[in-house]
């Protein structure tokens, strides 16, 4: 017999009670590793998306709140537009490698929205060497034809060849390739040349934004500058967009951490009941154990064992019902913040496991103490005299 | 049979109950001598058992001194006291305070886990064995009778080998018939040189001592 074996004894005996403090440890644990998990998940993820973008800043029309602007990349469509003279202004600035136009428009079909890119596909492709396609890219100025992201095929079962009416006028469009899957906001998006787009919906010599890759990343700054000057031009930058959107869904976040805290303090005011409790109930225990030669040290040290015990499995627990649970914590928590970049959004790091590991250890440690040492101090007749409180 | 083990010299024990203070115990002289088997009795509320509890080290007197192998226990911090306890001191209770979920043998192993040493080859079946417990090793405390509790709780005060064993009231829930082994069983320790000090209630058990000391309101009125 060891001081293990003891404590686990010691639990085995109220299986109810070390069972509902077990519970309580693991929904705060597996709430909490969640959480982080999503937390750390989201921002690599959005992260990755911005960067799959592979430009470095949008040009877009001045009085468009930065929210809407950073929403662009993920298909957001604003009513204002630039026009081809923007364009022009910009491609002059030195040190811009890529200006590529857009025209973003967004139309339903069965209740479902669906976005069309109206793009320049030869700047889109040297902006995006990544994209890999089945069947092929439409010309330039090909009418008639478009290319679609590999989730949106999936969903509509859609294939390279099928048709397509298009538009208000229901004008037949051709899908001639299907782009391979990249993980990122474009699986999910109609692409079609740009004078297409804007003939198909009258919107003829207007562009959303205008997407400029910097020649070197060192300029941005400076050529953000210089774009400012254009009469009609706003920037948003790529560091921007995120902290926009950081913005954006840090009061959802806000709300959920408060859930958290709170989750986690219920936790902990349970168990320091629980162990409280079941330290009043074994008092005179310990004061048999002292009188048979326990020193303050050995009793604490139980009772921290103990609750070490229970805070550790219900870690375990909490991090298995996390894991299981991810993808369900990740529909939630996409139905409830603003904004969710397409991807995996839990990441589940071995780093947040050792976070969570270390929170349980503290937690036991927090709420054995007071026991622990109201006990060790106790003579050996207080202990079986008298309840702790 | 000449020398002291363990002695008070003017012990009292004060408590505070509310607004009242109540001396449980008043200026006690005592002491015991090696091989001695000493009975401690007198009614409900003289002092008996609070005497026991100070020799045993289990609180401190109010004033006084204790000295066990002639040192003094006075002053002595935590530390001292509990290995003082662990080498010198076996507890026997009333209650028995079994722990519920350890077997016989590892409520007799209790105070080893504690001293944080193997007890020598062959001492748990030893004291197993003397108390009539070796067919009820791996048996739980529900599943024991009262003198068998009882005997495993003196088991557990044996374990240490201290030089002397303290019990209170240790038939204080046993039938009549049990008490009187459970009082044979102590003769039989006392008879192996063990000292012994019982605080009892039962004053023809108490008879079967080497000597008997009445306590009366806090003082030692015989013995």
């Amino acid at each position: 017999m060891n001081i293990f074996s003891l404590a686990t004894k010691n639990l085995l005996r109220r299986r109810v009670r070390t069972g509902l403090t077990v519970a309580g440890v693991a929904i705060a644990i597996a709430v909490l590793f969640s959480l982080l998990s999503f937390n750390a998940g989201y921002e690599r993820q959005l992260s990755g998306e911005l960067g799959s973008l592979g430009i470095h800043m949008l040009a877009v029309p001045k009085g468009c709140p930065y929210e809407a602007a950073s929403l662009i990349i993920h298909g957001g469509v604003i009513p204002k537009y630039l026009s081809y003279s923007d364009l022009e202004q910009v491609a002059k600035i030195d040190g811009i490698e890529i200006a590529s136009p857009m025209l973003l428009h967004q139309f339903f079909k069965d209740d479902k929205p669906h976005i069309v890119y109206g793009i320049n596909i030869e700047e889109q492709k040297e902006l995006k060497p990544w994209w890999k396609i089945e069947g092929r890219y439409f010309n330039e100025d090909e009418p008639g034809v478009m290319i679609v992201g590999r989730g949106l095929a999936e969903k509509e079962n859609l294939k390279v060849g099928q048709v397509l009416e298009f538009g208000p006028d229901e004008v037949p469009t051709t899908i001639v390739g299907i782009l391979e899957r990249t993980g990122n906001q474009d699986d999910e998006f109609h692409f079609l040349p740009l004078a297409a787009t804007q003939r198909i919906f009258g919107k003829e010599g207007q562009l959303t934004t205008v997407a400029i890759k910097a020649r070197d990343v060192s300029r941005i700054a400076e050529i953000a500058k210089k774009l400012e000057e254009i009469a009609d031009i706003q920037v948003v930058t790529m560091t921007q967009v995120m902290g926009t959107i950081m913005n954006l869904v840090g009061s959802a976040q806000a709300l959920l951490f408060s859930v958290i805290i709170i989750a986690l303090f219920i936790s902990a005011v349970g168990i320091m009941n629980t162990l409280i409790m079941s330290v009043n109930e074994r008092t005179r225990e310990f004061g048999m154990m002292k009188a048979v030669g326990a020193s303050g040290g050995d009793v604490s040290r139980l009772i921290i064992i103990e609750t070490l015990i229970i805070t550790l499995i219900g870690c375990g627990v909490g991090l298995i019902v996390a894991l299981l649970g991810s993808k369900l914590v990740e529909s939630f928590v996409r139905g409830v913040i603003p904004y969710s970049p397409t991807g995996e959004l839990i990441s589940i790091d071995p780093s947040l496991v050792f976070i969570c590991i270390g929170f349980a250890l503290a937690i036991g440690l927090l709420c054995s103490i007071y026991p622990a040492v109201k006990c060790a101090r106790l003579t050996p007749m207080e202990a079986m005299r008298s309840d702790l409180e | 049979m000449n020398n002291v083990i363990m002695s008070a010299k003017g012990i009292s024990k004060s408590y505070q109950r509310g607004s009242e203070q109540v001396h449980a115990l008043r200026e006690v002289d005592f002491s015991i001598k090696a091989g001695e088997f000493v009975s401690i009795v007198g009614p409900s509320g003289s002092g008996k058992s609070t005497l026991l509890h100070l020799l045993g080290l289990l609180e401190t007197p109010s004033s006084g001194k204790i000295q066990i192998d002639g040192r003094e226990m006075r002053g002595l911090k935590e530390p001292d006291l509990v290995k003082t306890r662990r080498g010198s001191i076996g507890f026997v209770f009333q209650q028995f305070l079994l722990l519920p979920t350890l077997t016989v043998r590892e409520n007799i192993e209790l105070p080893l886990l504690f001293s944080k040493r193997t007890a020598r080859p062959g001492r748990i079946a030893e004291v197993m064995d003397l108390l009539g417990l070796s067919a009820r090793s791996n048996h739980l405390p529900h599943q024991l009778s009262g003198g068998e509790m009882q005997r495993v709780s003196i088991g557990r005060s044996l374990i240490n080998e201290p030089r002397i064993i303290m019990a209170d009231e240790p038939t204080g829930n046993l039938d009549s018939a049990t008490s009187e082994k459970i009082f044979t069983l102590f003769k039989k320790l006392n008879a192996g040189g063990l000292s012994l000090i019982i605080v009892t209630h039962n004053t023809e058990l108490a008879g079967m001592a080497t000597r008997v000391v009445k306590l009366r309101d806090g003082g030692i009125v015989a013995g």
